[in-house]
């Protein structure tokens, strides 16, 4: 909406206005959840599985509840509960078997955290260990133990998903477009590689951390730091048969989230503590440890692609496999399985593909969805892949990357036709490269590779996500005018840091054309006030209920108008307005103020007339569909933002150390709304996508046991880290039904920061590394063997086709 | 345990649980919550406070330690109505994202300019390098820096092509 | 902190002393807190009492005389050290190891004497200590001992201190030039981290040191480099040494390597 007018002829949108939400967090007033504390609140503490699978023999709690102080203890057997987003498959606690090092087993609430933790440790847990599944690959083979051998009893989304009962696989999703084995017997070159990366943890600076109280006659308030208040009570009243209006979800400051906390998470958890001790409140909040292995993290992936590629360089072809390693439960990761599948081949046109995509359940932390969706991980195997290809037939990556990239009329693999204002990979790409003079040296660069010994090398990659959500996706927001004519948002998408209220705020102020000072979105998210929003995820905040805000504008203004057609006595229709008043366009000095009228306008001889202003905004994702189960084809897509990385890093070859000299990102996000808001998601995602690329990841032992949970050994990225040059390009393709032509880049920012990272190294030393992340260890041993180890050229126009390495299981 | 001590200028006499971190007394027997807890183990910086006029983790701090000490937290930085130059320039340079690692940023960038009135880049990525923030990728926070010592003509910016 | 344990701060060294003995089992020393504090969160420990050494008279001193050399107390930070200008003048070594120690909070807390105590293998004042020939002054009840740093570790987290003693002084002895030396420290990230391996290299009246962290149970002192070794005589010698473990920050394969690496580069470089 509004897509065609011209930023400079906006008053607020494309400006760097102030953020709301600023001085409370800059003067530590913000309260968050983990600040909050009830009268009468008790901690909770959690005994938990040190193993990764094990059957609970027995659990002796009696000397815990002798303690002092200990108020409640809850565990599995008298829960029998389930809950899960899409596949209902996982329990508040563990009910006769752990399934992963970390699951909580026993639950205990006291007066003082510290009686809970001795109560914690005073309980005896025997299990009897089980032999674990630790690897998806493992996990598919015949005699691997099953995770979940009730997966066929289980509920889940039948729309969208396909679990296979009596095997370890929660999802199977498929996609087949056009003739493969045809194509691929026309091809000239036939390349097939894989590519893997592990598990990473979110990281939100505020572990997970919720207050319930379970209160007479069932009602239930709930405090929780959660992206999704409406989502957590949706699942919660699911899971324990409560009527929604039982149910209320606040939600305060939130410290970060990234995609953990979405869905439901520790809310039950506290729930039937606080109900066990007798309503009251209890809080419990994540350790950093528990954060790694208690809650869920990203899903670890392995990806096979095989492409067939014209005498031109044309992909003609192309055969994916991805294996999810969802962990011990699925009932997020299934759709993380889906949305990757749909978009599996990256911003590239495939005419012929087949896709399978497993979501695979391990004895390990659970997967979940985490900033990108399973873009970041498929898109380091993508776009190392389009690297790969290139080198193989001997064409620059970069053109090679253009020939086949999506433009107008090009079919996307579920048959989606790309559209003038899809978005423009293209651009992208090429402003990428442009900044950082991909293709050679510049003079100081050669200087600097002399002085230094470092290789210095310069790679690409490109990306592409749309929101992955049901194609009925909603969100509403309301605008309640105050008496002295300034306006409230309310809106139950939460702003947990993106800035997302600060950009509604400014299109709420552009399209009432009202001063940003007259509008506050306030921002504490409540069930029982706020209008609905599914969840705040997938890149889809800004384009849905900016939407929602500028037709709640239009609302409101309407019915300002009919209240001021009343007073002033004449036609809507030749009514205008400024900042403070309705007036009549022929007779301006004929007005009346929207403050007079806000809460009700009295007339001269006391006459009451119109009534509180409201404006109410509807929004629901248009035209998508379902996928078709078999084929996958439909149209998934709200909007495409499409971007592209540009690296030039330098590498020593003897040590494998490497510093990244420069990044430079580039994305078509439609309309920038806040320049520097776009700017701080782009260089905050960047760097995240960094830590992924070079140092974050789950280590686990044998047993299945995590090494590194905690920030002692699972490091993340500090100020120090940054690439020396850092620069953040927008491209405004306006988004046709985004709002003021915008479309959301929240996520996009941390996709493909790792392949650009990959191929600028193996352009600078021949490096070939096909998992991340890419630590100095792993970069030195790709280049102690630079052949590729497997016969992975399985058919060329120049030489002997040699067999391809042995095919996976496929499930 | 009975200690005295001077937090953001105030003295407060209290008895203490001995095993009491000062990040925990702080927030929870002084009500000063915006401290706040990332990890418990030195290695985030979101607990940062001043001690005696250094900046440390104060969850590796016990309570009883700061008898006789003086404290400075995030809410001894603007006591009167209007912020620091140092949170007005965070705020104008949309250096603040979820807010969580924002007050013991603020905190290790006092101490900074307080050594130091022009810091180099490096310098102030060292002494922020023991606070970790998830959210902003530090570059806008690096540029308040550069902006409260006018320098601002060394920040980047969003660039249209 | 969420176990509960009681806190005794000795004004006194023989009060110290003594209750070191009481609660050799149940009690442990706190200085600067970085890792013991961790430690009883993480339930490593589980204690009765903290003993606080911070009160002791003289216990953050930092002293330099030409006769003695350096002498820190045991509450000495390692950002007194780094704040120090006599230590960054005439132990530049010194200073270059401190600056690698964690973040900036941290080295605002956390103490010299704390960070060889504790005997952890990836110390990084160990390398400093070994190479500049300190010497640790060790105090218990009944007197005070000393003994260099050489003959101070004894295992992984394991000093030769017996229950009762605690390190009272560290003592860098004078030199008539300073060290000239480097510390290159390996770490996952370019921020604040454990060393994956950390080797200090210094050159002092002609005699070359190397000292290696993370490497070995213990900190290692490399001292058999001979004027004439060449570059490849000099790595087998300090790789002999040491004897590293793979483990979740790097395998054994690479941390051999990369020592080897950065002798080389401090042969060159410390000239």
């Amino acid at each position: 909406m509004f897509d065609t007018v011209k930023t400079s002829d906006l008053s607020h949108v494309g400006k760097n206005g102030h953020r709301e939400d600023t001085i409370e967090k800059l003067t530590g007033e913000a309260m968050y959840v983990s600040d909050m504390l009830l009268p009468g609140m008790l901690h909770a503490q959690l005994k938990k599985s040190p193993h990764a699978r094990a059957k609970i023999v027995k659990i002796d709690y009696s000397k815990a509840a002798a303690l002092p102080g200990v108020r409640a203890i809850v565990t599995g057997d008298e829960l029998d509960y389930r809950l899960g987003l899409y596949v209902v498959d996982k329990r508040i606690l563990a009910r006769g078997e752990v399934r992963h090092f970390g699951e909580a087993v026993v639950a205990v609430a006291a007066d003082t955290a510290e009686q809970a933790r001795a109560a914690v440790d005073a309980i005896e847990v025997e299990y009897e260990v089980l032999p674990p599944v630790l690897h998806h690959m493992d996990a598919l083979k015949d005699d691997a133990p099953l995770v979940h051998p009730e997966l066929g009893s289980y509920d889940y989304m039948a729309a969208a998903f396909t679990p296979k009962p009596g095997t370890n696989i929660a999802n199977h999703t498929k996609l087949r477009k056009g003739d493969v084995d045809k194509a691929f017997a026309e091809s000239e070159w036939i390349i097939e590689r894989e590519y893997s990366c592990p598990s990473v943890q979110h990281v939100p600076m505020e572990t997970h951390v919720a207050i319930v109280q379970w209160g007479k006659g069932d009602k239930v308030n709930i405090w929780s730091s959660a992206q999704s208040p409406f989502t957590v009570r949706n699942l919660f009243c699911h899971a324990f048969g409560l009527s929604h209006s039982q149910v209320r979800v606040q939600v305060p400051y939130v410290g970060g989230g990234f995609g953990g906390k979405a869905g439901i998470g520790i809310e039950p958890l506290c729930a039937v503590l606080s109900r066990k001790a007798g309503g009251r409140p209890v809080k419990f909040q994540a350790s950093r440890e528990e954060e790694f292995s208690l809650l869920p993290c990203r899903s670890a992936l392995t990806y096979r692609i095989k492409t067939g590629v014209s005498a031109t360089g044309k992909i003609v072809a192309q055969h994916m496999t991805m294996y999810w390693d969802s962990g011990a439960y699925a009932d997020y990761a299934v759709n993380v399985t889906r949305a990757s599948g749909f978009s599996a081949s990256g911003p590239y046109e495939i005419p012929n593909a087949w896709l399978d995509a497993y979501t695979i359940y391990t004895n390990k932390p659970y997967g979940t969805a985490y900033r990108g969706f399973g873009h970041v991980e498929f898109h380091w195997a993508v776009e190392r892949h389009m690297e790969l290809v290139a080198q193989a037939i001997g064409m620059d990556p970069f053109v090679f990357r253009l020939k086949n990239a999506l433009r107008p009329g090009s079919l996307t693999m579920t048959g989606e036709e790309i559209t003038e204002h899809t978005g423009n990979v293209i651009k992208c790409l090429e402003e990428a490269a442009k900044a950082i003079c991909y293709g050679n040296l510049t003079d100081e660069e050669k200087a600097r590779q002399k002085k230094t010994g470092w290789k210095i090398g310069k790679g690409v990659a490109a990306l592409q996500k749309a929101p992955a959500m049901p194609p009925f996706t909603a969100t509403s927001v309301v605008l309640k005018m105050n008496e002295d004519g300034s306006v409230l948002v309310n809106l139950a998408l939460t702003d947990y840091g993106q800035g997302t209220y600060t950009s509604v705020r400014q299109i709420v102020a552009e399209r009432l054309g009202f001063p940003l000072e007259k509008i506050k979105v306030a921002f504490e998210s409540d069930t029982d006030r706020d209008p609905y929003d599914w969840q705040t995820v997938a890149s889809k905040g800004l384009l849905l209920s900016g939407n929602a805000a500028i037709l709640a504008a239009e609302d409101l203004i309407k019915n300002a108008y009919a209240v001021a057609g009343e007073i002033l006595h004449c036609n809507v229709c030749d009514l205008g307005h400024d900042g403070d008043k309705i007036f009549i366009k022929h007779h301006p000095k004929k007005s009346v103020s929207f403050a007079s009228m806000a809460v009700g306008h009295a007339l001269p001889n006391g006459n009451g007339v119109g009534g509180p202003l409201i404006g109410v905004g509807r929004y629901i994702a248009q035209g998508l569909s379902n996928l078709n189960k078999e084929d996958g084809q439909g149209n998934p897509a709200i909007d495409w933002t499409y971007g592209a990385h540009g690296i030039i890093v330098e590498v020593c070859e003897e040590t494998g150390e490497f510093h990244v000299l420069k990044i430079a990102s580039v994305y078509d996000v439609g309309r920038a709304i806040h320049p520097e808001i776009v700017r701080g998601q782009a260089i905050g995602g960047m760097l995240q996508g960094l830590g992924t690329a070079i140092c974050e990841g789950y280590i686990y032992d044998q047993q299945g046991r995590l090494l590194n949970p905690s920030f002692t050994d699972n490091k993340i990225p500090t100020a120090k880290d940054l690439p020396l040059e850092i620069e953040c390009f927008v491209v405004e393709t306006p988004q046709v039904d985004g709002p003021y032509g915008a479309r959301g880049v929240g996520e996009h920012s941390m996709i493909s920061v790792a392949p650009a990272l990959g191929n600028a190294i193996q352009k600078a030393t021949g490096a070939e590394i096909m998992h991340m992340p890419m630590r100095f260890e792993d970069v030195w041993r790709a280049l102690r063997h630079k052949d590729p180890i497997d016969n992975w050229i399985t058919k060329s126009p120049i030489g002997s086709c040699r067999s391809a390495p042995e095919a996976r299981p496929n499930g | 345990m009975k200690i005295k001590v001077t937090v953001n200028g105030q003295l407060y006499e209290r008895d203490v649980l001995e095993h009491k971190t000062l990040l925990r007394f702080l927030r929870e027997d002084l009500g000063l919550t915006g401290t706040k807890e990332g990890c418990g183990m030195g290695e985030c910086g979101a607990c940062t406070v001043f001690f005696n006029g250094k900046v440390m983790n104060s969850c590796m701090i016990l309570a009883v330690e700061a008898d006789g000490a003086t404290i400075d937290t995030i809410e001894g930085e603007s006591r009167g109505p209007s912020l620091t130059d140092i949170q007005k320039a965070m705020e104008k340079n949309n250096s603040v994202q979820c807010g969580f690692c924002t007050p013991g940023m603020v905190m290790s960038i006092k101490e900074l300019l307080q050594n130091k009135a022009k810091p180099s880049i490096p310098e102030i990525k060292e002494a922020i390098e023991g606070n970790f923030c998830r959210c902003t990728g530090y570059v806008q926070i690096i540029e308040a820096v550069l902006d409260v010592t006018g320098r601002s003509k060394e920040k980047g910016e969003l660039k249209h092509v | 902190m969420v176990y509960e344990f009681r806190y005794l701060a000795p004004k006194s060294k023989a009060k110290l002393c003594a209750m070191l003995l009481e609660h050799a089992q149940d009690g442990k020393l706190l200085a600067g807190g970085t890792d013991l504090l961790p430690n009883i969160r993480n339930g490593v420990f589980r204690l009765k009492y903290v003993i606080d050494l911070k009160q002791l008279p003289g216990a953050a001193s930092l002293k330099y005389s030409q006769q003695d050399g350096l002498i820190l107390g045991p509450a000495v930070t390692i950002n007194d050290v780094l704040r120090n200008r006599t230590a960054r003048r005439l132990y530049p070594v010194l200073c270059d190891c401190a600056h690698e120690l964690a973040s900036h909070q941290i080295r605002n807390r956390a103490t010299v004497a704390g960070n060889v105590a504790n005997a952890s293998p990836c110390s990084d004042m160990a390398p400093a200590l070994l190479c500049l020939g300190a010497t640790a002054v060790i105090r218990s009840a009944t007197g005070q001992r000393t003994i260099p740093f050489t003959q101070f570790f004894a295992g992984v987290k394991k000093t030769v201190m017996l229950p009762g003693e605690f390190l009272e002084h560290i003592i860098i002895p004078p030199a008539a030039s300073p060290a000239a030396g480097r510390y290159l420290k390996l770490k996952r990230i370019a921020g604040h981290d454990l060393g994956i391996v950390g080797v200090l290299g210094t050159l002092q009246d002609g005699k070359r040191r190397f000292a290696v962290s993370s490497a070995a149970p213990t900190p290692v002192l490399v001292e058999n480099v001979a004027a004439g070794d060449d570059e490849s005589t000099v790595v087998k010698k300090v790789l002999a040494a040491v004897s590293p473990i793979s483990d979740v920050r790097s395998s054994k394969e690479y941390r051999e390597h990369m020592i080897g690496v950065f002798v080389q580069r401090l042969l060159q470089e410390v000239q």
